[in-house]
């Protein structure tokens, strides 16, 4: 029996050998988060990268493409760049990507700078990050990216007065920063900017506040999940019957909209995805992950992103090989310019931050199922922080 | 004016939502000397039991009460199996034992429903709004309001007029004297952390509107509860009505008035108020 499996095992260690000049392992690392309260970010990354293989397979010209995956448990700095030294050094992976939050993607920056390691970023949507290292490249989005088209749509919708109600976090000031300065330049008013602490549990009072300063609408942003929720649901108790309009970003995305409820019919929203986009790469994405992860499955923004990066990924072992030169990955990726799930998206050479169209979007309600129906694309959107903050790092 | 009696109606019934849950709690620490850091698994339960019970089709006054229930047999299983070895064994093995359930049942909500929020919906006859005279109000809150006065009226009576409630109280401030004189304070302790469990049930499940049910819960809300307890005084009754409409009022206003300094306002009053009162607003005779 033993001799039996040791000849086995030479037998597969000669076959493995032969093998390795014509194809070898492309391994890349995903940081997500699989456990505890964000746990959905992690597995809405690894579901997407499923699909992909299904739909790419799992090597690119005989070379197989081996995902490692880690998870960071939430924001969480030190583990994150803990992490990555582990993938970089014990596992050798050429690619980084994942990265929900933006603590975790700047935690990495010096590494993976000094062991030139290119990292796509999935989610993580401060602006600043791509700046921190010229490894990093982005293929989500950034908050003031879907801001500006809100904006801008409701200085030329009669909507003269609009009260800013963010979360009282890092993301929360980009988008109100955004909100204010790109109103303000379109000749609106803002009455004023609340800024509603992470720990709250009851809105009431700080919408009935909004509600004695009249605005004809407000623009919110929350932090996901329960609180984004609640404020919502505040928002249709308290003002939506006073006629005020709601304007968000992605607080009324597919994986939230269904725990609002009905309460969320009538707002605007402006995302750089929608769930109902008419593209058949969309309809595949969708299709897969339904029929492979079952019905309840949400197809979201960081499934589309974690679709979009392996594409990324894929494209550079098919044109520079296996064991690409860091420097020219990072060049072809950032020049990159592909059909994604949310239609056409491109790569700012200058940035390494996504372009793409950013639609202005409405709830409704179909056959009893709630979606958001796009009703204005704005083409090709690029992040306008970084043309305010030229120098910022 | 108006916009004075909105913020009095918000403060009531924040504040109440914030006593049927914790008065359970406040009642087991006065009474057994017991640190459960547990306590807001417990209005979890019964709100998860009630969610899973609605979603399938069950009338939202129906999945109260089997809710509330289920919350109350939990309570008294975990009395009879967790909670009675640790009586004699000190504060810090209560605080680590109770802590550590807390981790275990947001580990055993994510494994079987996800990290997402578990709608409740209410009745569509109480998620309306309702015309209170000059503007129009969330029929739910008024609905939240009448039962949480119901409810304190009803418990006022239970401990204040009723024979169990003598001995509760007599349990309370002198268990040994209380013991000497007959009292069966072993079985008070099962029934009052059964009773103390079903009401946090029954508040996790009506105020499911205001403190969403999600596996972190527990965790959460931990801190509004213990507040509660601690102004209120262990073991009074009274003193944790009067503390959690103090705060829900005071919270609600402070967040209508000065917005960006809201929690320092909360917390800042409750510095003030264990300052001048260390032993709560109304403590139980024996406390401290």
């Amino acid at each position: 029996m033993r001799k039996r499996l040791i000849g086995l095992s030479v037998a597969g260690v000669l076959l493995a050998m032969t093998g390795a000049a014509a194809a070898e392992t492309v391994k890349v690392g995903v940081l997500g988060v699989f456990s505890g309260g964000f746990a959905r970010w992690g597995a809405q990354f690894q579901q997407a990268i499923t699909v992909y293989q299904k739909h790419n397979g799992d090597s690119v010209k005989g070379n197989k493409i081996e995902i490692v995956y880690r998870d960071v448990g939430g924001p969480d700095p030190a583990k994150a760049r803990q992490m990555a030294e582990e993938l970089i050094l014990r596992e050798k992976v050429q690619f980084l990507a994942g990265f929900a939050f933006t603590p975790n993607a700047l935690a990495v920056a010096d590494l993976i700078t000094e062991a030139k390691v290119p990292t796509v970023i999935f989610n993580a949507a401060t602006s600043v990050i791509p700046r921190r290292s010229p490894m990093f490249v982005r293929v989500s989005f950034t908050l003031a990216q879907d801001t500006l088209p809100l904006a801008q749509w409701a200085a030329k919708n009669k909507i003269k007065k609009v009260v800013s109600v963010v979360s009282d976090y890092a993301p929360g000031h980009d988008g109100e920063a955004t909100f204010v300065r790109v109103f303000k330049e379109a000749g609106g008013e803002i009455l004023d900017a609340v800024r509603i602490p992470l720990s709250t549990t009851d809105f009431a009072p700080f919408f009935e506040r909004i509600l004695q300063q009249k605005p004809d609408a407000i623009f919110l942003f929350g932090p996901g999940g329960p609180s984004s929720v609640g404020m919502v649901n505040m928002w249709a108790q308290r003002l939506k019957p006073a006629g005020i309009q709601l304007l968000t970003t992605n607080e009324t995305q597919e994986i939230d909209l269904s725990k609002i409820g009905p309460a969320a019919l009538g707002s605007i929203g402006s995302s750089h995805y929608t769930e109902t986009i008419d593209t058949p790469l969309n309809k595949k994405m969708r299709g897969d992950l339904e029929a492979m992860f079952g019905r309840d499955t949400v197809p979201d923004t960081a499934s589309v992103s974690a679709y979009d990066g392996m594409h990324m990924i894929y494209q550079v072992v098919e044109k520079l090989g296996p064991r690409p030169n860091p420097d020219e990955a990072m060049k072809l990726m950032s020049n990159m310019k592909f059909d994604s799930p949310r239609g056409p998206v491109q790569i700012d050479p200058a940035t390494r931050d996504i372009i793409q169209n950013v639609y202005l979007r409405r709830v409704v309600d179909n056959g009893g199922r709630l979606q958001n129906r796009n009703f204005e694309t704005v083409p090709m959107v690029k992040d306008p922080w970084k043309e305010w903050n030229p120098e910022k790092k | 004016m108006q916009t004075a009696v909105v913020i009095l109606l918000d403060g009531l019934a924040y504040g109440m939502v914030l006593f049927i849950i914790s008065v359970g709690l406040t009642v087991t620490m006065g009474l057994m000397r017991v640190v459960n850091l547990a306590h807001g698994a417990f209005a979890m339960a019964g709100g998860y039991v009630a969610a899973v019970l609605v979603a399938a089709g069950m009338p939202f006054f129906a999945a109260l009460v089997v809710g509330t229930v289920a919350a109350g047999l939990l309570g008294g299983l975990s009395e009879i199996t967790i909670f009675r070895p640790l009586y004699r064994k000190g504060e810090l093995a209560q605080v680590l034992m109770t802590f550590g359930m807390v981790f275990v049942t947001i580990a055993g909500l994510t494994f079987f429903f996800g990290t997402d929020i578990k709608r409740l919906p209410v009745p569509d006859y109480l998620g309306g709004l309702v015309d209170i005279g000059f503007r129009t109000y969330p029929a739910y809150r008024l609905f939240l309001i009448a039962v949480g006065a119901l409810l304190a009226i009803g418990l006022w009576y239970l401990i204040e007029g009723s024979l169990y409630g003598a001995r509760l109280r007599a349990a309370v401030d002198n268990p040994r004297m209380a013991r000497a004189v007959g009292i069966d304070v072993n079985r008070l302790f099962t029934i009052t952390f059964v009773g103390g469990c079903a009401l946090a049930g029954f508040g996790g499940i009506i105020g499911a509107d205001m403190l969403p049910l999600e596996p972190f819960y527990a965790l959460r809300y931990l801190v509004p509860f213990l507040v509660i307890v601690a102004v209120g005084g262990h073991g009074s009754f009274k003193g944790s009505f009067v503390a959690a409409i103090t705060l829900g009022l005071i919270d609600t206003a402070g967040k209508f008035l000065v917005p960006s300094i809201a929690p320092y306002l909360f917390f800042g009053l409750v510095f003030v108020l264990l300052l001048l009162r260390p032993h709560g607003l109304w403590p139980a005779k024996s406390a401290g």
